[in-house]
């Protein structure tokens, strides 16, 4: 009776909750004790308390979501070009590649909508989706090329190699493009000065490595005396050709 | 009334009769069955013996006992394997250099015109899983010398001696480059005192003097010639050779990952032929593969080869030189070969005896 006194008259518009949130409730349990079997056309054995307790199995909330696929509609850079078809976490899909309208569901219409036109095909702006990453990590470093303070030299390509790969940078000999200026040593008057030479990614991608000549002893006592940080001091440039300057202060080391 | 008082009487009669008969039945008997069970039980129980650790203070702890330490055995299996020709290290997997490229990129970084030590010594780290047969047993550190067919120096100082009867073995021994050679009356100095033991790292045997050289076993000890640790047999001069050239090596467990074992020895200079320095390292593996336990899975997960003062580490494939897995087959045919030999060296024994 009291519910029918409280129950309002006005039956206005209900606001419907319009949002509907995928919510997974699904858990997998497993009776911890087996009921007993009962025999055929029989009725079954009325179940005791135990046999409605549960293990549980599995949890759906907590389980791992399997990759998605989708199409991207231009070159994102780390993921691929425009027309690729990429398998990566949901989360990042969501709010890296759909909200930001960089990538559509992967269907036939979608793929076939967005595959690259033969136009497109041959004005390659990018080589591969890590170039770009590769490109702004060596900008950003500064490069210390250590030759010997003793022994005369000529700087060449396999040096600047040789110490990339002291600083974790692999590449090849022939992408490296030094100044057309001889770099002679040994000449103190040359250490921490600077020079640029020109990185080529995948024949493409031009990188501007800084790179900075420092002198080194094998007899520990002639060794130059230690400069903390001396990649975040300001140097002068080595040739006086008017290459572009840039951060005075760049922020890390090779 | 009366009946009520009656039935109650007996019940007040009855009750220390029933409490004798309880007592009856803790005898003897049946006291020593279960005090037979008792001591099985406590038998079974293993005593758990808690180690004393001293008061930390607790600033320290988190530096002595709540330590977190990375797993040593590193797996970069996960990351991509770049297609680019240059490409950021961090980022992608470890390249896998042949021996002859990573030789070429020690010598690059050796040059006169950078470091300039053309001539700096080659080291071989190898990375070893140490678990044995079963997850909770470990290989026990060991100690080997590996035989190399291209010599370099080790800046080690060796001095052999060598017991050998027989005028031709002597000659053979001494051509080979031992330090002493000699028969019975070598073994007379060493029993008078004359002589020390302890001025040789290495004694090597020939069988033919084994019954006398049996006086020494108490001052030799574990240096005593034995056919499986390679210092007793009928060819003086390769053991001798061996052990002058050969590269000594330990291996040795972590201290706080057992499974973790490091070897660290040098194959040679950098100015060698990169040919003959590939020779020694895969002579090396191989050595070090003969201490694999008899199990599934790798025995030696890495091998770097890195040269001071350089501090680049350069990753090698290993199985170029060794068999990647365990194989039963192989491993049965060599002990059998192994328990002929035995046999042999034993009717050796007998003979000489």
């Amino acid at each position: 009776m009291l519910k029918n006194i409280c129950v309002t008259q006005f039956n206005l518009l209900k606001s419907v909750t319009s949002l509907q949130q995928q919510v997974r409730t699904t858990f997998v349990l497993k009776r911890k004790y087996d009921p007993l079997l009962h025999k055929t056309n029989q009725k079954p054995r009325r179940m005791r308390a135990k046999h409605f307790i549960y293990e549980l199995v599995e949890d759906t909330l907590v389980k791992k979501s399997p990759n998605m696929e989708v199409v991207l509609k231009t070159f994102v850079e780390g993921v691929g070009d425009k027309g690729d078809v990429v398998s990566m976490k949901p989360n990042f899909v969501y709010n890296k590649l759909l909200l930001p309208g960089l990538a559509t569901y992967k269907t036939p219409e979608n793929i076939a909508k967005y595959a690259k036109t033969e136009a497109e095909k041959s004005a390659v702006k990018h080589s591969s989706p890590y170039a770009q990453r590769t490109v702004n990590m060596l900008e950003s470093i500064v490069l210390a090329v250590i030759m010997n303070k003793d022994e005369p030299w000529v700087i060449e390509p396999w040096h600047i190699k040789a110490s990339l790969r002291k600083a974790g940078f692999h590449c090849r000999e022939e992408c490296i493009t030094l100044p057309k200026e001889r770099i002679e040593g040994p000449d103190l008057r040359k250490e921490n000065k600077e020079f640029n030479c020109t990185i080529t990614i995948n024949k493409l991608e031009q990188a501007n490595l800084k790179c900075r000549i420092h002198h080194w002893s094998t007899d520990p006592s002639e060794r130059l005396p230690y400069v903390l940080e001396h990649w975040k001091l300001p140097s002068e440039p080595l040739l006086d050709v008017g290459l572009p300057e840039r951060s005075e202060t760049p922020e890390k080391q090779a | 009334m009366m009946s009520l008082l009656t039935s109650m009487r007996a019940l007040a009669v009855r009750q220390p009769t029933g409490e004798a008969l309880r007592c009856l039945h803790l005898t003897a008997v049946t006291d020593a069955a279960r005090k037979g069970t008792r001591e099985k039980a406590r038998k079974k129980k293993v005593k758990v013996e808690v180690k004393k650790v001293g008061f930390i203070p607790h600033n320290q702890r988190d530096k002595k006992i709540n330590v977190k330490r990375a797993d040593k055995h590193v797996d970069d299996s996960w990351k991509q394997v770049s297609k680019d020709d240059v490409y950021v290290g961090r980022y992608y997997r470890w390249p896998v250099y042949t021996v002859a490229e990573a030789i070429q990129c020690h010598r690059e970084t050796h040059h006169p015109s950078m470091y300039n030590v053309p001539n700096a010594p080659l080291n071989v780290e190898i990375e070893l899983n140490m678990q044995g047969e079963k997850a909770t047993r470990f290989v026990d550190n060991f100690q080997r010398m590996a035989m190399i067919p291209h010599k370099f120096d080790h800046g080690e100082d060796r001095k052999i001696i060598v017991f050998t009867k027989g005028n031709e073995e002597v000659q053979a021994a001494r051509d080979a480059g031992a330090s002493l050679v000699g028969g019975i009356e070598l073994i007379k100095d060493i029993t008078s005192g004359e002589l020390l033991l302890t001025d040789y790292q290495y004694i090597i045997a020939h069988p033919n003097i084994l019954a006398e050289l049996v006086a020494l076993r108490g001052l030799m000890k574990r240096k005593f010639p034995n056919p499986k640790s390679e210092t007793l047999g009928a060819n003086l001069a390769e053991m001798i050779v061996k052990f002058s050239n050969g590269i000594s090596y330990s291996a040795s467990k972590d201290e706080y990952q057992q499974n973790f074992g490091l070897i660290t020895a040098s194959v040679g200079t950098l100015d060698m032929d990169a040919k003959h320095l590939e020779e020694n390292i895969s002579y090396l593996l191989r050595d070090v593969n003969t201490a694999r336990p008899k199990r599934d899975g790798h025995f030696i997960t890495r091998v770097l080869l890195k040269s001071a003062p350089s501090s680049e580490q350069l990753k090698i494939d290993p199985f170029v030189y060794v068999s990647e897995f365990y194989d039963k087959n192989a491993a049965k045919v060599k002990r059998d070969a192994e328990a002929v030999e035995e046999t042999e060296t034993k009717q050796a024994t007998a003979v000489a005896n």
